[in-house]
């Protein structure tokens, strides 16, 4: 049986071929002397894709920065995945970018529970999940067990303080009813409320829970109506939002609104005014960090005229009025901030420590007077926000920077 | 003497064909190994499929139903019950081998399009119930096995070492799949050849004439389901280790429709056309994806490749295969049929 010997030869053979194959060098990945490789995932696609300008903000501040000669010679190069917010496609796609595209560091993937499927696997092997786009206050409060976990905006539940806080003070007499995504980004939102109206916690006389992958709210935004509140707590992203003020539009309810800032986008509020009414998205209120690019105070803004040179020279012109454009440079800025400061050859570890010893006090995107500062204890890059009101077609904002985290 | 030098060429080619799958890892990244064992997830899943509707000729459109079950049972196991990844493959196998008889058993009163829209109304169920039962399934959110118990996932920190032999785990996984995919397709093909293959077969060409040769059809309508849905449970079970997450959003009604086409694509009642199958499925809608990345346009090649493929091989894959090493005069036996 010669044919039987030589498949017995091929097998060993093919073994020792196998058993030969070895690792490759894993010596500072993703940074070479020209090049420093980041990466994210972000919804290009799908429920929340209205966020997508959060990457493509970033990706032109980075060519940008990299026209100007990049962070200590080097490029950075940014690479964003699609995850169609979808957290096993998020892990999906980062073990990707960390095994096969060998990035540096993951930056401003965007979402909860998507950076929540991913923190174990990056912590496990040691790879900085930076400025996580997203306000779950776990990212700056559970740094013990996950060291190389930072976020970046207010926290859910800072911001939904400064709401409870306002309507205890402003308005004690309110039902309040609240529509929230059930997953931890809500219920983050829902404990900042309780947490803001304190002893008036009884206000609240629905809470009406939601799936991201659920069609429409309108049976929620139904049954908080018959509630009979007058007040309506929008902790939902884009789509969802803009679906509450046109349901409540069709069931004849006009509340006071709260909308939460990861909806309450200019271009945002333009399409659910479009879907609902002027007089139903009239004198909503949200909180703001970043520089609206619509908000007619910063028409002559150094950083608002930045941004716009950037988004035409990198971005084809697209999201002007965007302000998740913002974001993602505000996100970008910081990153640069962070790699400037982790010295001339970074580390992922250099790079950690830059990231927890931030003091950022010239970040153009943000409201004058916020600082971008942490500390490897204080883990909440941004912690200000200030109150606005949606009047005429526009945020207004009013009353001081409230500092919560 | 023609037979023996068949066989022997037969045994050539399939030592050939192990001995490339062994090498293969070492000619691509590491990463890429991952996306191999994902083609061996779709290959067990799909011989599985083959058994019912290729060979007993029930039309299932509920195996990503099934995968899901399995997927879930694993899941479940290692982030509740804290169960090692590897060992819940086969119990997760067994418990949707058991719920593919109950599957099995609408197949009694059903046949052709209304069973397959019976097991595709599975299909479609499957999220809405995962997210119903949400203490065992996670809900809406799934489990996350990193999270809940990263000890028990095999190779998390980057390697596996079995006897000996330190291995990256994405090598560990694509070693994993295809040596349970190459055990199962081995059983299948004993199955198939052995009287429960031949009854099988019968049901499929006509229920009415097995059944006057005393072939039992309800037993063995379910348990080719049965035996189906253990393969369907590996697989999700499979799927399920590699991934490190679950949730609802894994096992759409999509999945099932998927693995119809693989199967057809490798070529109903053939077990080496599955090969084919497996990696058109891995593999299609990464290359269709390629060709453009305007909205749309990779649905559009995707459809438009099974197309051609179904009218170029309408045997599949297998077809196709069996046509050209069959001797010419087999052939035109066949074609003058």
């Amino acid at each position: 049986m010669g044919k039987r010997s030589y498949i017995a030869a091929g097998l060993l053979g093919a073994l020792a071929i196998v058993s030969g194959a070895s690792a490759a060098s894993a010596d500072a990945p993703g940074v070479t002397s020209k090049e420093i490789l980041i990466g994210g995932t972000i919804p290009l696609t799908g429920p929340a894709s209205a966020y997508a300008s959060v990457a493509k903000g970033a990706a032109a501040y980075f060519k940008y920065v990299n026209a100007h000669g990049g962070v200590n010679k080097r490029k950075i190069k940014y690479v964003y995945r699609n995850d169609e917010y979808d957290p096993v496609k998020t892990f999906d796609r980062t073990r990707e970018l960390v095994q096969q595209d060998r990035v540096f560091a993951i930056f401003n993937t965007l979402g909860t529970e998507t950076n929540l499927a991913i923190r174990g696997y990056l912590n496990q092997v040691k790879v900085p999940q930076l400025f996580v786009a997203s306000g779950a206050s776990t990212w700056g409060r559970d740094y013990k067990k996950y060291p190389w976990t930072i976020g970046y905006q207010p926290s859910y539940v800072a911001e939904a303080t400064i709401y409870g806080r306002y309507i205890a003070k402003t308005a004690p007499k309110s039902r309040i009813g609240v529509l929230y995504q059930d997953d931890d980004y809500g219920k983050d939102l829902l404990v900042g409320l309780e947490r803001g109206l304190g002893k008036k916690k009884g206000l609240i006389v629905s809470k009406q829970g939601y799936a991201v992958t659920d069609d429409n709210v309108r049976s929620q935004i139904a049954r908080l109506k018959a509630k009979r509140a007058n007040t309506l707590m929008i902790f939902a992203t884009p789509k969802f939002a803009i679906q509450s003020y046109s349901s409540a539009r069709q069931l004849g309810w006009r509340p006071k609104v709260y909308v939460n800032a990861v909806s309450s986008a200019a271009n945002i509020m333009t399409i659910a005014t479009l879907s609902s009414s002027k007089r139903q998205t009239e004198g909503s209120i949200s909180v703001v960090f970043l520089k609206d690019p619509t908000d007619p105070r910063w028409k002559r803004d150094k950083a608002v005229a930045l941004f716009r040179s950037i988004l035409k020279k990198y971005n084809g012109g697209k999201g002007l009025r965007d302000v998740y454009n913002v974001y993602g440079m505000s996100s970008a800025f910081t990153m640069v901030d962070a790699l400037k400061h982790a010295g001339k050859n970074p580390t992922r570890e250099s790079v950690m420590k830059a990231a927890t010893h931030l003091n950022e006090r010239n970040n153009p995107f943000v409201l004058p007077g916020i600082a971008v500062r942490t500390t490897p204890t204080n883990r909440f890059p941004l912690a200000q926000a200030k109150l606005e009101r949606y009047h005429n077609g526009r945020w207004v904002s009013f009353g001081p920077l409230v500092s919560v985290r | 003497m023609k037979a023996v030098a068949r066989n022997a060429v037969r045994v050539l080619l399939i030592g050939v064909a192990i001995a490339v799958m062994i090498v293969l890892p070492s000619y691509v990244s590491d990463f890429h190994s991952r996306d191999l064992a994902q083609a061996g997830v779709f290959f067990i899943a799909i011989v599985g499929l083959n058994i019912v509707t290729g060979y007993a000729g029930q039309i299932s459109l509920g195996h990503g139903a099934l995968m899901a079950i399995g997927g879930y049972t694993t899941a479940n196991l290692v982030a509740h019950h804290g169960l090692r990844d590897v060992w819940t493959i086969p119990l997760a196998g067994l418990l949707t081998g058991v719920i593919g008889l109950l599957v099995g058993l609408p197949a009694l009163r059903l046949s052709g399009l209304y069973l397959a829209l019976a097991t595709f109304g599975l299909s479609v169920a499957m999220p809405s119930i995962l997210k119903h039962f949400s203490g065992v399934t996670g809900g809406d959110l799934g489990l996350r096995l990193v999270e809940e118990a990263p000890d028990k996932i095999t190779g998390l920190s980057g390697t596996v070492t079995i006897w000996g032999y330190t291995l990256t785990q994405n090598h560990f996984l694509y070693y994993l799949t295809w040596s349970i995919a190459l055990v199962l397709l081995v059983a299948a093909w004993a199955l198939l050849r052995s009287g429960t293959g031949r009854a099988f077969r019968a049901i499929r060409d006509s229920e009415l004439a097995a059944e006057s040769f005393g072939v039992n059809r309800a037993l063995y309508k379910t348990l080719a389901f049965g035996i189906s849905g253990f393969y369907a449970g590996v697989a999700g079970s499979l799927l399920v280790v590699s991934a490190e997450i679950v949730n609802p959003l894994s096992f759409t009604f999509l999945l099932s429709i998927t693995l119809l086409v693989g199967t057809v694509v490798g070529g109903l009642g053939s077990l080496s056309g599955m090969i084919v199958g497996a990696f058109f499925l891995e593999y299609l809608p990464d290359l269709s994806d390629r060709v453009s990345r305007a909205p749309g346009v990779a649905s559009i090649v995707y459809g438009a490749v099974i197309i051609l493929v179904m009218i170029a091989l309408p045997g599949g894959a297998g077809g196709a295969l069996k046509r050209f090493s069959e001797p010419l005069t087999t052939r035109l036996y066949t074609r003058s049929q």
